[in-house]
């Protein structure tokens, strides 16, 4: 076998190596220490996060930020499972190959594009409210668009996709022979996705939950477009400082505040992945 | 394993979701030819009205002008910076090799918004204006975990033999890489360049918070929709969504042909 000629291979990261710490990692590190600073206090001090848990309308927006993400996270995956399991195990592989790229293809175009096309569907004056008044008279008001429920509803599709798509890589993976002694052991559809398939996807699950609630936790177009300006989540907040006010410090506690909050809910479920690895 | 029902019902709810996925894109798409100025039913006629003011109107040629631009540029140094660095990662072994890999795969998990703030707080603290290179570096950043894993996946397949067969007569690495590596991912490189452009030219949040005067064409569609009405982003709307969609298929045809 021929020998590879000597080369330093570790150049390659470089290009790489800069960009990711001179354009990501020291922006935030630098946020987070902004955070802790304050106009005419020296030194470290907590009193940028004491103003926030003080100011009721930005606690307000955090707890907005929490039940919408959580929301999202919570019903795409009741439904993310049995869609896994439908294109994991109940169609052909060409099929699926067609399935899975019929689920995920709207997703490549702009959250703003499908979060408009949305506000057009939902309003009181759109197709769904159109079609309420025909069935239940012209009194009828839908009265939906504009409210944390239809954030929700706009993100749960993203949700559903997302997390589908990770539960499936999971269980196309799992060993059919698997299954098929759980058959002969006399076990049913149901005993076959609670002792073999959950166990065995659980990961695939995990990412998915946890890069959706990140996503649902920091989107600013669907709150926005879909959720209105007069209950705002932590994302709308966020940008009204940064493109208002220009408080830094703030804008910078605020993106801190996003951070712990996702630190604290993804952290359990990755470390619940380990978990899951060290048992299989 | 499933049964004949379930599976039915299965199906059922697959086909359901995908139906509310895609009713309001269909919804913008036949708005898109009513003379209407409001989303009213029935249409009263149809026009290619809209469509034709895409063109004509300067601001959304300007966005749309600014936005190939900017996603072109993106895309190409994202595909070539993944490259370099997904070559090492397969190849090479350097200490705190796990750390830089979950370093350049760390913006798929921190929301948009975040490095956005970030960036603009970042820049500012350096005395940097805004503008569309800056927007374009932080796309960079954006769309590189992307290249990184669909590289790295293609280069980690390629039989070894290949490579040493061109040490064996006398290339050094670089050349073997120019003459072996590159021509074998050819198609990964070109889909890896697609998808990243549709992610490019799609981004919002980073364009919005890095840029001041210059307008992208999600900037332009952003503003026009949160200060007022106007159909021609129906038409603008279905437009974006078909290129976004023929360039996906394109990028996903690519890759799973396995450059053969």
């Amino acid at each position: 076998m021929p020998r590879a000629p000597v080369a330093n291979l570790w150049q390659g990261i470089l290009p790489a190596l800069v960009l990711m710490a001179g354009f990501f990692l020291l922006p935030i590190l630098y946020t987070l220490g902004l955070s802790l600073t304050s106009e005419g206090a020296p030194g470290l001090t907590l009193a940028n996060y004491q103003n926030f848990m003080a100011e009721a309308t930005l606690t307000d927006a955090l707890l907005r930020s929490l039940i919408l993400a959580l929301s999202v996270v919570a019903i795409a995956t009741l439904i993310a499972w049995p869609l896994a399991w439908y294109l994991a195990f109940c169609v052909s592989a060409r099929r699926r190959v067609l399935l899975l790229f019929v689920l995920v293809a709207p997703f490549w175009t702009s959250f703003t594009i499908r979060a408009f096309s949305w506000q057009m569907v939902l309003a009181d004056s759109g197709i769904v409210g159109t079609v309420m008044r025909w069935v239940a008279g012209p009194d009828a008001s839908l009265g939906f668009l504009y409210s944390l429920p239809a954030s929700i509803f706009g993100l749960t599709l993203f949700g559903i996709m997302l997390i589908t798509l990770m539960i499936y890589s999971s269980m196309v993976t799992i060993d059919r022979r698997l299954i098929e002694a759980n058959a002969v052991l006399g076990g049913t559809g149901w005993t076959a996705f609670r002792e073999v398939v959950l166990p065995l996807a659980l990961p695939g699950w995990i990412i998915g939950a946890a890069l959706t609630f990140i996503v649902a936790v920091g989107d600013y177009a669907v709150p926005t477009l879909l959720g209105g300006g007069l209950q705002p989540v932590l994302a709308q907040v966020m940008l009204s400082v940064l493109k208002g006010t220009y408080d830094l410090p703030m804008a910078a506690t605020l993106a801190s505040v996003l951070v712990i909050v996702i630190l604290l809910c993804v952290a359990p479920l990755l470390l619940l992945v380990r978990g899951t690895r060290l048992q299989s | 394993m499933t049964g004949a029902i379930t599976t039915r019902a299965l199906a059922l709810l697959f086909w359901v979701t995908a139906a509310v996925i895609y009713l309001p894109i269909g919804v913008m798409a036949v708005f898109s030819f009513s003379t209407a100025r409001y989303q009213i039913l029935p249409i009263p006629a149809y026009t290619t009205e809209w469509y034709g003011r895409v063109f004509t109107d300067g601001q959304y040629s300007a966005g749309f002008f600014n936005s190939v631009l900017l996603a072109g540029s993106v895309s190409l140094a994202a595909t070539l910076i993944g490259f370099a660095c997904a070559y090492s990662l397969v190849n090479a072994r350097f200490p705190g090799k796990t750390a830089f890999t979950m370093l350049v795969l760390a913006p798929l998990a921190v929301p948009l918004l975040l490095v956005g703030i970030a960036l603009r707080i970042w820049t500012t603290m350096l005395g940097l204006q805004p503008s569309l290179p800056l927007a374009g570096v932080g796309q960079v950043l954006y769309v590189l975990p992307l290249a990184v894993l669909n590289l790295r996946n293609r280069i980690a397949q390629l039989p070894k033999s290949h490579e040493e067969a061109a040490w064996a007569l006398g290339a050094s690495r670089l050349r073997a890489i120019i003459d072996v590596i590159l021509p074998a991912c050819r198609a990964s490189l070109i889909a890896t360049f697609i998808l990243c452009f549709t992610f490019a030219f799609d981004e919002f949040v980073i364009a919005y918070f890095l840029t001041n005067f210059s307008v992208t064409l999600p900037i332009k569609i952003w503003t026009t929709l949160v200060t007022g009405f106007d159909p021609t982003i129906n038409a603008l709307g279905t437009m974006v969504f078909a290129f976004s969609l023929i360039l996906g298929v394109t990028a996903q045809w690519l890759l799973l042909r396995k450059d053969r």
